[in-house]
């Protein structure tokens, strides 16, 4: 039995984010509990505006909560500071973004090693690493083309390539398949799902796209910023 | 990979990064030109400084210098020039008898400046023998020789083996004349030169206003690698009892006006370039500032990755060096060929119409501007500039640095 099963990979306890627009205040997250088990194929689903987004960003580290706790892998990441949430993130997440996904001025492969890079590997390991995840997700005549010169879906292999490269507990992936058609959202869910099962890793991805929704194997459910389906939340 | 990637950035923007390096390659290029000409500008004034003066340091009697009274003598000229002639540091003396009087023929009268010097010595420095167009300057003279300047011998119009008579006041105050016969006509193209200098022997100026053994001034040259103020100092002590009633001025003391308008000049020069650096500096800082505001989704996707902000800064940095040291070759680039072709080619400023101009006092003939390289100041200028360019990314890299992944991401969404 691993450490954290039992108690969940990603815990997240009461939390509440307010953005301060001037004197406005907008609160994106209103009390959320979830609990996210190792190796789980979780979709956050809700409609535009519910917090999914914000949720992903506090999970992933790249934001704090403004009251509760975030635990990933047993340890309380809600107060890291800007570096120490850094270099967590280096170690232990995986990103896969809607848009923009790629460094502009990098090729396939670049984008792809990139992260194994900031985390000081060996040319040999990154190429070890990279390439056959490339030729993995069909990319493998690929590797010198610049974003530009990918469409949309392949651009979104090599961010998957990218978040898996340093083989992190988690794998979050905000809206993936929104600006794709539906033959290449039905690639990259297959694709996702496959990963899944083939290495264990935990897929956190939102949505409001019920094709790619129907693919995940447990669903919860956002709106107005709290679980709207706890007893899917496997507390 | 952070280099690879800035690298690469500087070219996204093609023409804008070559709009930039170039504005910083034409500021640096033509700063170390304008150095260049400045330098030799100067170099020039000071030499025409020093020539004016009569040597690196004039010795006189006590108080000639301010009144140029033909009363203040040395009267045992060769102890001075033996004396002078001991101290370290001296590698020639010039012995003088300076005449402020008139000349006359049966043309005209017109005022001299009268110089009796040791030929030999006094040309072997001013080279004054290629500026001779007739006759030659004081070689095998004659009793009472005369080199005129070819303005005065027109004035005069006094040809080759004329007679001149000069009329000058002697050290007791009694007007004096003498007949000089003309061996020589030179032109040096300085105007005021030509049209005021006549020389002879030493003995025949001597001889001309009644100061046999005496003389006005010692000029001073100095060995290579000795400044002129401790070389002074020295003199002052070798000369002893006599001190008191000589004066011992060295070139800056005795032309202060030619050394400030240079030293002022230099300051301009800096203020100018502080100036042009200060608009360039905002330029750059506002080029990568909206490099930043462009990129701003770019740099929240490095910072989500696990890029450090520091290291995104750092990024910023990068890009600025490449772009700094792009710049600045190209920039040395241009400097250093305007630099060979002034020095090769010299820029006529004749060809605008100027002649000849004066500063502080001194005629300075040689319109050709040629351009000198000051390594330490070259350098100098480089540093600051390299600087100064990377200063200006300071604050477009701290913007990036404290970007929040969260709120980057956000930004065009």
């Amino acid at each position: 039995m691993s450490s954290t099963e039992g108690m969940g990979l990603i815990r997240v306890s009461e939390v509440t984010k307010v953005y301060r627009q001037g004197a406005l205040e907008v609160h994106a997250l209103r009390g959320v509990n979830l609990t996210v088990a190792d190796g789980e194929f979780t979709a956050l689903a809700g409609p535009s505006g519910s917090g999914k987004t914000t949720l992903l960003n506090l999970i992933g580290v790249l934001d704090a909560p403004t009251t509760g706790t975030v635990q990933l892998n047993g340890q309380d990441v809600s107060g890291l500071n800007k570096g120490e949430a850094a270099e967590y993130r280096l170690d232990n997440v995986g990103f896969i973004f809607q848009a923009y996904n790629l460094v502009p001025v990098l090729t396939a492969y670049e984008n792809a090693e990139f992260t194994l890079l900031l985390r000081g590997a060996g040319p040999k390991e990154r190429r070890e690493v990279v390439r056959p995840l490339l030729q993995r997700v069909g990319l493998g005549d690929m590797m010198d083309r610049k974003p530009h010169e990918l469409s949309g879906g392949q651009q979104q292999r090599v961010a998957i390539v990218r978040a898996l490269a340093t083989h992190p507990r988690i794998v979050l992936a905000d809206e993936p398949t929104a600006n794709l058609d539906s033959a290449n959202s039905d690639g990259l869910m297959d694709l996702m799902a496959e990963l899944n099962e083939e290495l264990g890793t935990t897929f956190l991805f939102s949505s409001h796209d019920p094709v790619v929704l129907e693919r995940a194997r447990r669903l919860v459910i956002l709106r107005d910023g709290k679980v709207a389906n706890p007893d899917a939340d496997g507390d | 990979m952070l280099w690879r990637i800035a690298w690469r950035n500087l070219w996204r923007h093609r023409t804008r990064t070559l709009i930039l390096s170039s504005v910083i390659a034409m500021t640096y290029g033509m700063t170390l030109f304008g150095m260049g000409v400045g330098d030799d500008s100067h170099q020039r004034m000071l030499r025409e400084a020093v020539l004016m003066a009569g040597g690196d340091v004039l010795v006189h009697g006590d108080g000639y210098w301010a009144t140029r009274g033909s009363d203040v003598v040395m009267e045992s000229g060769s102890e001075v020039v033996r004396a002078v002639a001991g101290v370290e540091g001296v590698g020639r003396e010039l012995p003088r008898v300076l005449i402020n009087g008139l000349l006359s023929t049966s043309a005209a009268t017109r005022p001299v400046f009268l110089q009796g010097v040791d030929p030999g010595a006094e040309d072997a420095w001013r080279n004054l023998s290629e500026d001779v167009t007739a006759g030659t300057f004081l070689r095998d003279p004659p009793r009472d020789p005369l080199v005129l300047g070819s303005r005065l011998a027109g004035r005069l119009e006094v040809e080759l083996g004329g007679r001149v008579v000069l009329t000058a006041s002697d050290p007791a105050g009694e007007v004096t004349r003498a007949l000089f016969h003309v061996t020589g006509i030179l032109e040096t193209g300085n105007r005021e030169m030509d049209e005021l200098l006549a020389f002879t022997t030493v003995s025949g100026a001597q001889r001309a206003v009644a100061m046999e053994g005496a003389l006005t001034q010692v000029g001073v040259l100095l060995t290579d690698g000795n400044g002129p103020e401790p070389v002074a100092d020295r003199i002052r002590v070798a000369l002893g009892a006599r001190n008191g009633d000589l004066e011992v001025l060295t070139w800056r003391e005795a032309v202060p006006e030619m050394v400030g308008f240079v030293e002022l000049d230099d300051a301009f020069g800096y203020i100018y370039i502080v100036v042009i650096f200060v608009v360039v500096l905002f330029a750059i800082t506002n080029t990568f500032l909206m490099a930043v505001m462009e990129r701003v989704r770019e740099f929240g996707l490095l910072a989500a990755l696990g890029l450090r902000g520091d290291r995104i800064g750092g990024l910023i940095l990068r890009e600025t060096l490449l772009l700094t040291a792009l710049a600045m070759g190209a920039g040395f680039v241009i400097g250093y060929s305007c630099h060979l072709a002034a020095d090769h080619w010299g820029i006529n400023l004749a060809m605008w119409g100027l002649d000849e101009v004066e500063i502080s006092g001194v005629d300075v003939a040689d319109m050709v501007i040629r351009s000198t390289i000051n390594p330490a100041k070259w350098f100098a200028a480089s540093v600051l500039v390299a600087l100064a360019s990377l200063g200006s990314a300071l604050y477009p890299a701290w913007r990036a640095m404290r970007l929040a992944p969260a709120e980057a991401m956000r930004f065009f969404e």
